[in-house]
């Protein structure tokens, strides 16, 4: 069009132009203007609805209450339980000055151990029943509180009584322990103080080491909240015989295991059973241990990686984790395999764990110590207490990996002379503590994650965002903040499964795979794309308004003259 | 415990005054990411190049699930290869590297700087499995290896696409910010392969390529059995460093990177260290070439079940909540559905798109033609 009205131009300019004086007798016609001023106003205003047409769709996402929950949660604090119940069972009632003294005394003493306010009741019970009781007899012991005491509320139960030697303090499977003996005052608090602090609030590890720490800051847990745990028995040299297991009857050990930990992880089991596995680190015969001794020193090389083939990836979705446990069959050219520490003594359990890899039982068979030299071939299986005594140890090391003790005998510090084991893995407390570490680890996480993202799209103003990753962000925020108010409230499972799925959902926003560096054009970008469209079109429609205006005026003015 | 209660409460203050920080998690793994950019027969040097390496990183401890590679084409099954299933990256061809175990990621075309890029960054569908994907975290030293043509800050993949040195630094800088690393060497044997860093700016970035701006990087022989170039200069003098060392090794970065000679690269291997922190004498190449596990023994075994009398409990299976995100999203979607329905443009489009699949679309096309005519006849009319 604008060319055909450059072109038309130069037929009419030189009947003006030849004659620059003569007289215009007629008003000039405004078609040919109003044309091409009609397409210049068109294409003016199709520029803006171009314009919107080119924007790319972000959804919008809650940045002011991302930037609260976060500046929020980086200034929390682990939640810590604060309330301690303390009951006498004595013959005769306790007075409220008794009592004053006594949570004085304990209150003191936990002053010493931290800043955070504690408060401490106390009350007593004259003990009906306890007299059928066998005082030794822990776990009917055990039993017999957890009906006498608020199951919710830490609780440690003094029993005064005389008993043969020095008293007796147990931590029982619930939130509950107990001190069986005439001790003084001043000395009940401290074992009072002490139980309450270190394992009903910190699960038995030093003070502090809970919030960060060498291994501490990692979760053996996928970044999606779920866990498989992948069990695998390997078989070093089979052509020496081959030991399977029947890995269904594991089931009655595991169930009650992972029904504890299911509020912090989707966990999912998997097993196998590998043959030609052999270690990669070399073992020496020792006369005195009459076996092969493989140094403890050389632990970090018995994972045979390229032999190994232990990830299946079937169980496990993307971004999962998966921790390995493995028994190692050494062949027959190495029986019996020990691991011996740089000190001379040989290793009780025979295994190793790697944080956040998973852990390593070597298991000997049987034959290995009676027959050394006659291989026994054909298919063996693991008999039930082999088996039994092997997961024992793998309980141990997953409570490990979670940051637990692997089993609490003893502690003379705090003056505990036992702790109570329970088939489920995990007691009643530790449970508590893992649940507020995960919960406390889960949502700095999902905090950190937020924040990276919300200056993640500050920083790409032409980033695509999808109303999916909007949907997860808010979603996200609102289930941290439900976890801080279950965590507020002290029900701590509830908050560990909120924070878990509020992480999940950060890194699901984060890792959404729409968000692809190379889809995003800068504005220059855009710019090159649609000049070379734009620029020759609308160059030839402004010259031939520009033309046409000037024309119109000349015609005009011509006209007004001689009319005039 | 008087003696102890200055230590705590020092302890305590310490940790009310700074806020848990990343930065103090200690390595704890290693991960590789091993790419060949270039596709064709000419180009066999770079794959060998880049099975070199991963069979020289899986020697050193990594394990395969942690390495990524990344071969953009298959030169063992050439039709050209006079050893089928063989790849060499020397004369002598004492080394099949394409062996046993040679678990290669992505392949073929594969190979693009979008997977690449996804790879780095972690975005990937849910279907991707592990396997395929850089899981490192926080602790984790990388070594990103890449290798094929390139030129002033640009990679090129596949002969067809370019990585620009504004994306690597772009998706390093988003590994940083989601702490997907704690320490990254990325290691380029290319043509003027130090442009390629010229953008990086995250702390914990190391770089090393095998030439300068406006140097070429060569190859180092002919194979003449083969009738290609095998090896590239820059990597078989990475590799003969490699070859003196065992998985106890401790030596250092320093000594790998002045082990390059320009004599006999004939280009000036350069990197980059102003990003990382530690001096590079006293970092081990095990830190990135190799892994060492850390391990602990474990003390006791916890007895507190039998396997013999225990009542057996089910598992309780737990609803995903984000199981009701992804229902709650098909649910928008069938009401965006449903919009589109009422909406009179899409209906009328609808009813456009019906007519086109029928038969008269022809009669339609030709009512289109007829009608453009006449607008073409009216704006005529009008001009004149």
């Amino acid at each position: 069009m604008a060319e055909q009205e450059t072109a038309a131009d130069p037929i009419l300019a030189p009947s003006s132009s030849s004659s620059p004086l003569s007289v215009r007798t007629t008003k000039p016609g405004t078609k040919r203007l109003l044309v091409t001023l009609s397409i210049l106003l068109s294409g003016l205003v199709f520029l803006p609805i171009f314009y919107k047409s080119t924007e790319i769709y972000r959804s919008p996402l809650p940045f002011s209450s991302i930037s609260s929950l976060s500046s929020h949660l980086h200034s929390l604090r682990p939640p810590i339980p604060t309330l301690l119940h303390v009951l006498f069972i004595r013959s005769h009632p306790i007075d409220s000055t008794d009592s004053q003294r006594i949570s004085d005394l304990i209150i003191l003493d936990l002053q010493s151990r931290t800043k955070s306010q504690v408060s401490v009741s106390i009350s007593a019970h004259s003990g009906e029943g306890l007299e059928s009781l066998d005082l030794s007899d822990d776990e009917a012991m055990d039993a017999f509180l957890l009906g006498m005491v608020d199951a919710s509320v830490y609780t440690v139960v003094v029993v005064e009584r005389a008993v043969k030697g020095n008293a007796k303090v147990v931590v029982g499977k619930h939130r509950h322990a107990w001190v069986v003996g005439l001790v003084e005052e001043s000395e009940v608090a401290r074992v009072i103080s002490g139980v309450f602090w270190k394992y009903f609030v910190n699960g038995g590890r030093e003070d502090g080491e809970m919030v960060g720490g060498e291994e501490g800051d990692a979760l053996p847990v996928g970044s999606d909240g779920s866990l498989v745990l992948s069990f695998s028995l390997l078989n070093a040299d089979p052509s020496d015989g081959v030991y399977d297991w029947d890995i269904q009857k594991t089931d009655r050990v595991l169930a009650p295991i992972l029904e504890s930990l299911a509020p912090i992880a989707n966990i999912t089991v998997e097993s196998q059973v590998l043959y030609h596995a052999p270690k990669s680190s070399i073992s020496n015969w020792d006369d005195r241990l009459h076996s092969y001794a493989l140094s403890t020193s050389a632990l970090p090389f018995f994972v045979n990686s390229n032999e190994w083939h232990l990830d299946t990836s079937i169980a496990a979705p993307g971004r999962s984790k998966v921790l390995q446990f493995v028994v190692y069959i050494p062949s027959a050219t190495e029986w019996p395999l020990v691991l011996q520490f740089p000190n001379g003594e040989t290793s009780q359990t025979n295994s190793f764990v790697s944080p956040m890899w998973g852990g390593v039982v070597v298991w000997n068979p049987p034959e290995s110590s009676r027959n050394v030299q006659k291989p026994h071939f054909g298919k063996h299986i693991i008999s039930t207490e082999d088996l039994q005594k092997i997961f024992q140890v793998f309980v141990g090391q997953l409570r490990v990996l979670f940051g637990l003790r692997s089993n609490n005998l003893d502690d003379a510090e705090i003056g505990v002379t036992k702790f109570l084991a329970t088939p489920k893995g995990f007691t009643a407390w530790e449970l508590d503590v893992l649940h507020r570490r995960h919960t406390y680890l889960n949502l700095l996480s999902c905090a950190s994650t937020l924040d990276s993202l919300s200056k993640l799209v500050k920083s790409l103003p032409r980033m695509i965002i999808m109303d999916e990753i909007g949907k997860q962000v808010k979603l996200s925020v609102e289930v941290a903040s439900l976890a801080q108010n279950y965590a507020s409230h002290g029900v701590y499972n509830a908050s560990a499964v909120s924070s878990r799925n509020a992480r999940a959902l950060a890194e699901d926003a984060f890792y959404h795979p729409s968000i692809m560096s190379i889809s995003y054009s800068s504005f220059e970008h855009t710019i090159a794309i649609y000049m070379p469209f734009f620029v020759p079109v609308s160059l030839q429609v402004l010259i031939a308004a520009k033309k046409e205006l000037t024309r119109y005026k000349r015609e005009r003015a011509k006209y007004l003259a001689s009319s005039a | 415990m008087i003696m102890g209660q200055p230590w705590i409460l020092l302890l305590l203050l310490l940790l009310a005054i700074s806020p848990p920080s990343h930065s103090s998690t200690v390595h704890n793994n290693n991960w590789a990411v091993l790419v060949c950019t270039s596709r064709f027969w000419f180009n066999y040097r770079h794959m060998a190049n880049t099975l070199s390496l991963y069979r020289t990183v899986k020697r050193l401890g990594i394990p395969d699930e942690r390495i990524i590679l990344m071969l953009a084409d298959d030169m063992a099954c050439n039709a050209r290869n006079s050893y089928p299933a063989q790849v060499f990256n020397n004369e002598n061809h004492m080394l099949n590297l394409y062996g046993d175990n040679v678990e290669v990621d992505y392949r073929g075309y594969e190979v693009t700087v979008e997977n690449f890029l996804r790879v780095l960054t972690g975005r990937h569908e849910t279907a991707v499995p592990r396997s395929k994907r850089l899981l490192s975290d926080e602790g984790s030293h990388i070594l990103v290896y890449m290798t094929g043509h390139g030129g002033d800050e640009f990679l090129k993949f596949q002969d067809n696409e370019e990585l620009q040195s504004h994306d690597l630094a772009d998706a390093v800088k988003q590994m940083k910010e989601k702490h997907r690393f704690k320490e990254l060497l990325i290691m380029v044997d290319t043509c003027q392969a130090a442009t390629l860093f010229s953008q990086l700016q995250s702390p914990g970035v190391l770089a090393i390529g095998s030439s300068k701006k406006g140097e070429n990087s060569y190859s180092h022989h002919l194979d003449s059995d083969i009738g290609v170039s095998v090896v590239d200069r820059f990597t078989y003098y990475t590799l003969a460093f490699f070859e003196k060392l065992n998985m106890y090794s401790n030596a250092s970065l320093s000594s790998l990177f002045n082990s390059y000679d320009s004599h006999l690269l004939m280009s000036t291997a350069s990197y980059r260290e102003d990003l990382y922190g530690r001096p590079l004498s006293e970092v081990p190449v095990t830190n990135f070439f190799g892994s060492v596990m850390k391990t602990f023994h474990t003390d006791f075994a916890y007895t507190g079940f039998s396997m013999e009398s225990e009542p057996h409990i089910s598992l309780v299976s737990e609803t995903n909540s984000r199981r009701i995100l992804e229902s709650e999203n098909a649910q928008t979607e069938a009401a965006n559905d449903n919009a589109k329905d009422n909406c009179p443009f899409h209906a009328w489009l609808k009813v456009l798109e019906d007519k086109l699949d029928n038969e008269n679309a022809e009669k339609l096309v030709l009512y289109g033609l007829g009608s453009m005519v006449l607008l073409l006849a009216i704006s005529t009319l009008l001009s004149v």
